[in-house]
């Protein structure tokens, strides 16, 4: 009966966040961009003028000679929320729905700078946080970093864990 | 939470099953076990604590070593394996402390648990099938400062030299690691009885109980 | 008094193996354990209340993240009312397409794939992943190691290993620490051997990420999972952590996949009493639910386990079907020692080559075993002639290539050097002019000379806090003159832009070309259908440098 409840609560929490967020959520999961895997895919050699890095570099002016040239940085090879959605896409259309669904979580995730993305994983293994430390990571994924996705992820690892015993303090 | 209560009845129920369980089993082995050259005693001074010391190591021993297990995978006795470590320790001149972690039979997170303990932050994890690791505090329980994942291929004079590497990190030194052993083909002739060795280890294990404290002692045991 | 013929029989190699008997109680057994649960759904507003005879309020994490994440609720209900024998019978008739299984399978609970696959024989176990494979062609995946984590040593071995064929390179350490340094001689020697390799650094999962970030690996696969909660928590994560983990790699554009494999929980000492195949199936749905491309199984670290008791190997194949069943990419293990047996470890390995896989061996050793930092694989580099041998005897694709010995020191050399180079740039503990030389004629670490391991540590540890990443190794080795091996190292990079490569059993060739189940999907459909040598690659098979040629009786 409590998972039911949970559940419920989870749902309603999700619903009332997706109702204030609507529109940066749909970001995320609407685009479609008519793609054809068949068509398409490969993105870098099929339809190279779609793709940019998440700095805003198109892929076709990151070249060997301007990396040479020092005119590419570290952070042009970040790949960006648009390219792993329209992956998602493509994945989708091969009849891969999980597959697509973590790129979609992925596309939220290149908003979250490295260290925190490590933090986050890392407190997300048992017994590292208490409910409390899980469900504001949720509240900063989702407000901070514009990941609902992945926030309500970690909201349903945090009744989860309390379920299963999988908490700090719990070992 | 239903739920939760009926998880912790469950919890106490299977303890005190195994808890029970346990005494016959400690007292049939020791019937058949012939016994070691150097008998092993390991006697338990109440709940581990954490060293307020920075001149120790604490090694943390599994669930059945010295209890279901005598000898490592390969034969040698435990006692001479656990000796070995801690003069390896006094060697360099630092204290080794002898703790049994009793909520996991998983060498890494006993060795983390013992590195917790520890008032140099350095600790040793030893299961009964003689894999062995060196562990600290601050790292994540599955990573290691060294790992001995192949038990089959260690020798006395490896778990020496594994309680002196111990030593120097908690000096804050740091030693050339004890050189990696491999045998490509201990798996085959050993992984399967690891198993069967492993699965005696963890019917010992008790979730929930905190690690004890133990004064550990060799006597000449029974001559064979 | 002993008899002359036991005696002998006693010191053939198969004796030195390791076999037990069945000890279900503790999950000691292949398949088919007492304690595993019947295949049973129950469904109700669109989710999973009921699943192999357990009700959702009962569930484990794992039974909840495979109800609610692995399984297909609208397919469900036909797929679990079908005959068991009947999806079987599906999986070798070569009139049913893959999609056609894919789509049943997608819809199936844990105990219901094992029910189906356990009725299949070895050779329509066979036959089935012949069918089931994601991508068309097959592919091989190796491991470059050493002893002593000589990176001179590995940059040399990494080049050869791409020269000879390999589609993807896995290196690990002795002492963590070592961990930059070997990622990145294993970077610039398989980018010296053969632009597209990809390359991963198996470590801890977190320690694993951050050296991806930082461009020195490719992808990353020791991302490992088990069939029990307890046993999954012992290895410090949940399916939760390793989903989210799955998104972070894909969110820095990095390809991955999980592994598992059949023993692990047996040998963790918390299989619940639940067959070996059985748990390993819930592993392979973890990884379906949790949306990585792929999974690594068939037992790997665990083989002494099921390669000790009855039908253990047979099983271990089956474990790669089921995860071609699951629409994954599997890089199908043979790549730990599990027998003393030339004629066993072949037996197990043929069960993988014949039908062919993603990547065959996870990895095939390119080392000696004595130099294998995973504790040895079934086939190392001193059986790779015999591999050649089998793929022409056989006309088989089993991924690699035969080369001349100029070649491969010529490309050992040049890898050596290109890293020393680097070294020399980036400022850490110089390459001697006799370790590059040592490397380019050394079949393993036994022949290099020592380096200062203190010194090498610190400098690894230094290399990480500086920040260096894959591009600086791009500059260093431009401006050393290694122009083409900038280049490639540079195109390795630019593929984490694209996000192609993320895609299901994707690898690169030569030109940085896409191999994908998108764009090249198995077809499969009996003689004529899916996967053929073509004339070239037979040509390139056929031609092993020992056969004689008529000319050369000329001389």
């Amino acid at each position: 009966m409590i998972d039911e409840k949970a559940l419920e609560e989870i749902v309603r929490q999700v619903l009332e966040e997706l109702g204030s967020k609507k529109q940066e959520a749909k970001v995320e999961t609407k685009k479609d961009e008519g793609l054809d895997p068949a068509r398409d895919f490969p993105l870098s050699k099929k339809r190279p003028e779609l793709l940019k890095s998440a700095t805003g570099k198109k892929f076709t002016e990151i070249t060997f000679e301007e990396a040479l040239k020092g005119n590419i940085s570290a952070e042009d090879f970040r790949i960006s929320p648009e390219t792993l959605l329209m992956q998602a896409e493509i994945a989708e259309k091969v009849g891969r729905k999980q597959f697509a669904n973590n790129l979609r979580r992925a596309a939220e995730l290149t908003r979250v700078p490295d260290e925190r993305i490590l933090e986050i994983y890392n407190a997300l293994r048992p017994y590292r946080s208490t409910k409390e430390e899980l469900l504001a990571i949720a509240d900063e994924l989702q407000h901070k970093y514009n990941a609902p996705m992945c926030a309500a992820f970690i909201r349903e690892a945090a009744e989860v864990y309390e379920r299963r015993r999988r908490l700090k303090g719990m070992e | 939470m239903i739920n939760t209560e009926m998880i912790v009845e469950e919890v106490v129920k299977e303890v005190l099953k195994r808890l029970a369980g346990e005494k016959e089993t400690v007292a049939k082995d020791h019937k058949d076990m012939k016994p070691a050259g150097r008998e092993l005693i390991l006697e338990e001074i109440g709940e581990a604590k954490a060293g307020t010391t920075g001149e120790e190591v604490v090694i943390g021993i599994s669930p059945a070593f010295g209890i279901k297990f005598k000898e490592n995978i390969t034969g040698i006795p435990l006692a001479d394996i656990l000796r070995e470590i801690m003069a390896g320790i006094a060697e360099e001149g630092l204290n080794a402390r002898v703790i049994r972690v009793r909520h996991t039979a998983d060498v890494a997170f006993i060795g983390h648990t013992a590195a917790k303990l520890s008032g140099s932050g350095v600790g040793i994890g030893l299961q009964s099938r003689g894999t062995a690791v060196i562990h600290h505090k601050d790292l994540q329980p599955l990573n290691n400062l060294e790992l001995f994942p192949q038990c089959p291929v260690l020798t006395l004079d490896t778990y020496r030299a594994i309680g002196k590497n111990a030593a120097l990190y908690a000096k804050g030194e740091s030693p050339t690691p004890v050189p990696v052993m491999n045998d490509q083909m201990a798996r085959p002739k050993y992984q399967a009885k690891a198993a069967v060795m492993h699965n005696f280890e963890t019917q010992y294990v008790k979730p929930g109980m905190k690690p004890v404290e133990l004064k550990v002692s060799f006597s000449k045991g029974g001559a064979s | 008094m002993r008899s002359k013929r036991f005696q002998v029989l006693a010191e053939r190699p198969v004796n030195k193996d390791g076999f037990v008997a069945e000890w279900p109680e503790v999950g000691l057994i292949a398949v088919d354990s007492p304690n595993d649960p019947k295949p049973s759904i129950k469904i109700e507003n669109g989710k999973i209340v009921e699943m192999d005879g357990k009700k959702r309020e009962d569930f484990d994490m794992i039974d909840q993240f495979i109800a609610d994440y692995a399984i297909d609720v609208e397919m469900a209900e036909k797929a679990m009312k079908m005959d068991s024998l009947e999806i079987a019978r599906m999986l070798v008739d070569i009139n049913v397409p893959r999609e056609e299984v894919v789509k049943i399978a997608s819809g199936l609970t844990p105990a219901k794939l094992v029910e189906v696959v356990k009725m299949l024989n070895v050779v329509e176990i066979m036959m089935a992943i012949q069918k089931m494979r994601a991508r068309k062609r097959p592919g091989n995946q190796c491991h470059v190691t050493n002893l002593r984590d000589n990176p001179v040593l590995l940059a040399a071995d990494a080049a050869e290993a791409a020269l000879r064929g390999f589609d993807e390179e896995e290196t690990t350490v002795g002492i963590t620490r070592y961990a930059p340094f070997n990622a990145l001689a294993l970077l610039i020697g398989s980018q010296t051997g053969r632009g597209g390799v990809l390359t991963q650094c198996a470590l801890e999962e977190s320690f694993e990420l951050s050296i991806g970030m930082r461009g020195f690996t490719s992808y990353a696969e020791t991302i490992s999972v088990y069939g029990t909660e307890q046993v999954f928590v012992d290895g410090d994560d949940t399916p939760w952590s390793k989903a989210f983990l799955a998104s972070a790699y894909a969110s820095r554009g990095l390809k991955m996949r999980f592994t598992s494999g059949t023993g692990s929980e047996v040998q963790m000492g918390y299989a619940e009493g639940k067959s070996m195949l059985y748990l390993e199936t819930r592993c392979a749905m973890i990884a379906k639910g949790a949306g990585v491309q792929g999974l690594q199984n068939g037992s790997i670290s665990c083989i002494g386990v099921p390669g000790a008791v009855p039908s253990g190997i047979r099983i271990v194949a089956a474990e790669n079907l089921i995860t071609t069943m699951l629409d994954l990419e599997v890089a199908s293990g043979s790549d730990q020692t599990f027998s003393h047996s030339d004629i066993r470890r072949t037996a197990r390995t043929l069960l993988l080559m014949l039908p062919g896989t993603d990547l065959i061996f996870s990895g095939y050793s390119a080392v000696p075993n004595y130099d294998n930092m995973f504790a040895g694989s079934n086939f190392d580099i001193e059986d790779v002639d015999d591999y050649l041998a089998l793929q022409r005897d056989l006309m088989v694709d089993g991924g690699l290539r035969p080369v001349t010995e100029e070649e491969v020191i010529a490309v050992r050399n040049k890898a050596a050097r290109a890293l020393q180079a680097v070294f020399k740039k980036l400022g850490l503990p110089p390459i001697t002019d006799e370790e590059v030389e040592a490397a380019t004629y050394a079949h393993g670490s036994k022949d290099m000379p020592l380096r200062d391991v203190n010194e090498d540590l610190k400098a690894a540890t230094e290399l990480m806090n500086r920040g260096v990443h894959g591009l600086d190794i791009v500059k260093a080795l431009a401006e050393s003159g290694f122009t083409d091996v900038a280049e490639n190292i540079f195109n390795m990079l630019k593929q984490r832009v694209a996000g192609d490569y993320l895609h299901t059993s994707a690898v690169l060739d030569k030109d940085f070309n896409i191999d994908s189940a998108v764009n090249n999907p198995n077809d499969y459909m009996g003689p004529g259908t899916g996967y053929r040598l073509s004339a070239e690659r037979w040509e390139e098979i056929k031609n092993i440098p020992q056969a004689l040629k008529p000319e050369d009786f000329d001389k």
